[in-house]
């Protein structure tokens, strides 16, 4: 009856301005009506934005914290993760079973509380961690550092245990000397973080890309400590790395539904147009009416900004393999799935990953914009820099921005460019 | 016994109103006039029986629709109408789990563009088949690794597909196809990449394989030589449709139409036709039992020098001459008794004519094609395998019977004669020409190979056939055959 009306109304509103009797036109309120939208959603919805959003914060906080100071148990599981990574190749069962009883304790732990009322109550003798309480130079045991040094205890071990090939005894022995020598640096010495982080880096990227990047990688990153926006700068990298991945994790399925499907790519690609044209602050609007300010609306702004790439390469990876291979797979048999994960996938990679560092380069072109909004890192130091007219705040904001880009932008191409040989080689290895 | 594969009229049409191709096609429209509101009709119309353990060799120009065609066999193509069964099922009709089934257990093919995954190393593409069907990968890579060095490609199995030449991944496809080990093979112009030689070692190896393993065999192929050589039966396709099935032979000597014909024009005769289809009717012929007045006045009917002497049961004696018959009929002799010359190269129906020039050489009367239980079949002059060769070599004809007898009689064939050089076959169906003639493609053949393919037997009273001296000299160029 009221929409009859209105509706009524507006047509003849219409009609009396293109007669000339009106001098307003005709209006359509399409961004009254994407608020309502978002206000229906949210209605809905809330309980699920807030979990999403609460864990969206705190892996973005975990992350910052590890490149600011990290916590000793984040480097023991770390180390752990990779010396299990190792031994997938060899032992899969004994490292999966292994991950399994990690998880199991954590999640124990974290639900009662069990090892923390076995340490007060004496349950397990003390000399197990007063030397490490000592060594930390805190005066409460925490479980799950302990859980942490556990794990990477047992897989060292299991990597060690003969017959389980070189590769993985090698890189637990490196893996433990490391998070050891870090310990040692960190809590010992008292050698700053960001050093230690910044040969972390340098490490990564001399194994990935080359020594040129690496000398890079040790100069730029001197640079941002210099000019103390080693925090902005790591909460930025947090911030992205985070964006990236879900973003990357989102994008990679709906190209391959595109790949397959005419009609999905059809509707697909006007969004994705839409998504990548639309100003990017206006993202933030509705990001900030779910999330509220913070890192969080950050994230979901960078991440629907920065996803189309992800999107279009990996259509367009999966379009690229030759038809042929995927009739050489039907025709001996093989079904639709282990087609795109052992033929079309591993033939798409090398497009996937050039997908995937446009991604990260578009949600660092991201952070800034999500500093509006305080998402905190770089993109506050370079926005207060404006808007307080502060010239070398924000100009040493945006050196290392650019210093982050160059860095982020020269690892994933080095990675992008090895995943076309690597996927052959290993098909050699094996 | 359903047959391995069985093709029912079968259409395919790509892009647009297929449909209504497919009855405008059944109402005889022509390719063209579908084509014009664009529809491609790749195959029109096709049906064949492929029975088990037959290699059927399917043939045809670029274009023809071979790939199209094959292509439905295993159903990576649907057809647009008609039905295409393997082993009595329909497979247009399966649900996608079980053509999935099918396919890894009943049918493997050969890409005609290799179709290798570029990310797998040759040992893991050859096993791809038994990867797919779930066998452990110690096995999987055993009897890859078999079927590799089957191939000839044995210490190759950690290279990648793109560190191959062409012909090597051309039998890594080959090799793919073979261990998932199925007893339908569907090979695309699988050996089309090949050196002559290899291609003809891959050939063999087929037939072997086949003869062993028993294999149903598709195959494609531009080639005509090799259509001939391996295909128990062969269909011709023009322009989507089938314009000829039938076996190698009858496609060479009874084309369906000029296309078939001119298509045959080229292929190397010898290896494709065999003794049965060349052989002319052993007119002069005389009973084991009659006198040499009998054989001389036989002699005389037929002006030839010689004929051939059987018993009743038509089993072969030999041949008499006329030198030697005439003396005999002088002195009286009531017998054939000693004047048979039991030296008479024998050869069986199915000897290709390639390996009839060397016996042909060694002897001087026309060659008797005996069958299995010594009887008399036909006789080859040497003046019919020139024919053969030329490409009018319709053995049943009269004129090449005629021409028999003139060369017959041109004798002895002077067999000092050792030059080299093959001889221009065309130009030597004159019989003015024969004795010149007739003895020089023998000069490429070699003698070698006579007494293997020979599989009759001597009839008792015959001594055994002495192979020629004469024909030591001749090892010509012609060596490779079979
Ligand atoms: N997917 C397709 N879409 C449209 N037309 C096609 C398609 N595949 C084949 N055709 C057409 O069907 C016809 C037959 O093609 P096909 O590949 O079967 O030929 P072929 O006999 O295998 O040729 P060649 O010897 O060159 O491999 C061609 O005219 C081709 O254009
Ligand atoms: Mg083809």
């Amino acid at each position: 009856m009221n929409a009859f009306t209105a509706i009524g109304d507006w047509f003849a509103n219409a009609l009396a301005w293109v007669l000339g009797r009106s001098e307003t036109p005709p209006r359509i309120p399409i961004g009254t009506w994407f608020e309502q939208g978002i206000d229906a959603l949210r209605e809905r919805g809330g309980a699920f934005f807030d979990l999403v959003g609460g864990f969206i914060a705190w892996v973005v906080d975990l992350l910052a914290a590890l490149f600011h100071q990290p916590p000793a148990t984040a480097l023991a599981v770390g180390g752990a993760a990779v010396i299990a990574a190792a031994m997938l190749r060899t032992r899969r069962r004994a490292a999966l079973i292994t991950a399994a009883a990690v998880v199991a304790l954590f999640v124990l732990e974290a639900l009662t509380g069990v090892l923390n009322t076995l340490i007060s109550t004496g349950g397990i003798p003390s000399f197990f961690f007063l030397w490490a309480m000592a060594l930390f130079q805190v005066d409460f045991v925490f479980p799950p550092l302990i859980i942490a040094l556990l794990a990477l205890a047992a897989f060292a071990v299991l990597a060690a245990l003969p017959g389980g090939g070189r590769r993985p005894r090698v890189v637990a022995a490196c893996a433990v000397a490391a998070v050891l020598l870090a310990y040692g640096l960190v809590w010992l010495v008292g050698v700053p973080v960001p050093l230690l982080v910044t040969a972390l880096f340098a490490v990564l990227a001399w194994r990935v890309a080359g020594w040129r990047l690496a000398l890079f990688t040790v100069l730029g990153f001197l640079l941002i400590i210099a000019m103390n926006m080693w925090a902005g700068a790591m909460d930025s990298l947090a911030l992205v790395l985070v964006a990236s991945t879900i973003a990357v994790v989102i994008a990679v399925p709906i190209g391959i539904a595109a790949a397959y499907n005419d009609g999905v790519s059809r509707v697909v690609r006007p969004v994705l147009d839409l998504m990548q044209t639309m100003p990017a602050f206006v993202y933030l609007i509705p990001a900030v009416s779910f999330f509220s300010i913070g890192a969080v609306p950050g994230v979901i702004a960078t991440i629907i900004f920065a996803m189309p790439p992800g999107v279009r390469l990996t259509e367009l990876g999966i379009r690229q393999v030759d038809p042929e291979l995927v009739e050489a797979g039907e025709a001996f048999g093989a079904p639709p799935g282990q087609i795109l994960a052992r033929i079309q996938f591993p033939l798409a990679l090398s497009t996937v990953m050039a997908g995937v560092n446009q991604v990260i380069m578009l949600s660092l072109s991201m952070v800034v914009i999500a500093g509006m909004v305080g998402a905190g890192g770089l993109g506050s130091d370079v926005y207060e820099g404006v808007t307080r007219l502060q010239l070398p705040q924000g100009f040493e904001g945006g050196v290392a921005v650019v210093i982050l880009a160059i860095f982020l932008d020269r690892l994933t191409a080095a990675v992008s460019r090895r995943s076309a040989t690597t996927a052959a080689r290993q098909g050699a290895e094996a | 016994m359903p047959a391995a594969v069985r093709a029912a009229k079968v259409y395919k049409v790509f892009g647009k109103r297929a449909e209504r191709a497919v009855k405008d096609l059944e109402a005889g429209a022509t390719r063209e006039e579908v084509r014009a509101y664009g529809a491609t009709a790749a195959v029109i119309d096709v049906s064949f029986d492929v029975e088990p353990g037959e290699i059927f060799v399917v043939m045809g120009l670029s274009g023809s629709g071979k790939s199209t065609l094959i292509r439905m066999l295993n159903g990576l193509l649907v057809p647009t109408s008609g039905t295409v069964e393997v082993d009595g099922t329909d497979i247009t009709r399966l649900k996608p789990a079980q053509l999935r089934q099918m396919r890894s257990q009943k049918v493997s093919m050969v890409f005609q563009h290799f179709a290798l995954f570029p990310h797998r190393n040759v040992l893991e593409n050859t096993a791809y088949g038994l990867e797919v069907r779930g066998v452990p990968v110690d096995e999987r890579q055993h009897r890859a690794a078999q079927a590799l060095e089957l191939v000839g490609l044995k210490g190759w199995e950690r290279n990648l597909p793109e560190q191959l030449s062409g012909g090597m991944r051309q039998r890594v496809g080959l090799a793919r196809a073979l261990a998932a080990d199925t007893p339908i093979v569907l090979m695309d112009e699988a050996f089309s990449a090949l050196d002559p030689l290899i291609r003809r070692d891959m050939q063999t190896q087929l037939l072997e394989l086949q003869s062993e393993l028993g294999k149903t065999i598709v195959f494609i192929t531009h080639d005509l030589n090799e259509a001939m050589r391996l295909g128990d039966r062969v269909g011709v396709l023009r322009d989507g449709r089938a314009v000829q099935i039938g076996t190698a032979e009858e496609i060479l000597n009874d084309p369906a139409n000029d296309y078939v014909a001119q298509f045959v024009e080229d292929v190397d005769r010898t290896r494709v036709l065999t003794a049965s289809s060349v052989m002319a009717a052993p007119i002069p012929v005389v009973g084991a039992e009659a006198g040499p007045r009998a054989a001389l006045r036989t002699l005389r009917e037929n002006q030839t020098s010689v004929a051939f002497v059987l018993r009743r049961d038509r089993r072969l004696v030999g041949v008499v001459h006329e030198k030697t018959i005439g003396p005999a009929v002088r002195t009286g002799q009531k017998s054939l008794d000693g004047l048979v010359d039991t030296d008479v190269q024998r050869v069986s129906p199915d000897t290709s004519v390639a390996d009839l020039f060397a016996p042909a050489a060694e002897s001087s009367v026309p060659l008797a094609v005996v069958d299995d239980a010594g009887r008399l079949r036909g006789v080859i002059p040497r003046v019919t395998l020139l024919a053969a060769l030329a490409g009018n070599g319709n053995g049943n004809g009269a004129e090449t019977a005629d021409a028999g007898h003139d060369a017959a009689a041109a004798e002895p064939a002077d067999t000092s004669r050792t030059e080299p050089d093959t001889a221009e076959p065309a130009d030597t169906a004159e019989p003015a020409e024969d004795a010149d003639a007739s003895d020089r493609p023998a000069a490429g053949a070699d003698p070698a190979e006579t007494p293997a393919e020979d599989p009759a037997d001597p009839p008792p009273d015959t001594g055994p056939a002495p192979p020629d001296a004469a024909g030591e000299e001749r090892h010509g160029g012609q060596g490779a055959a079979r």
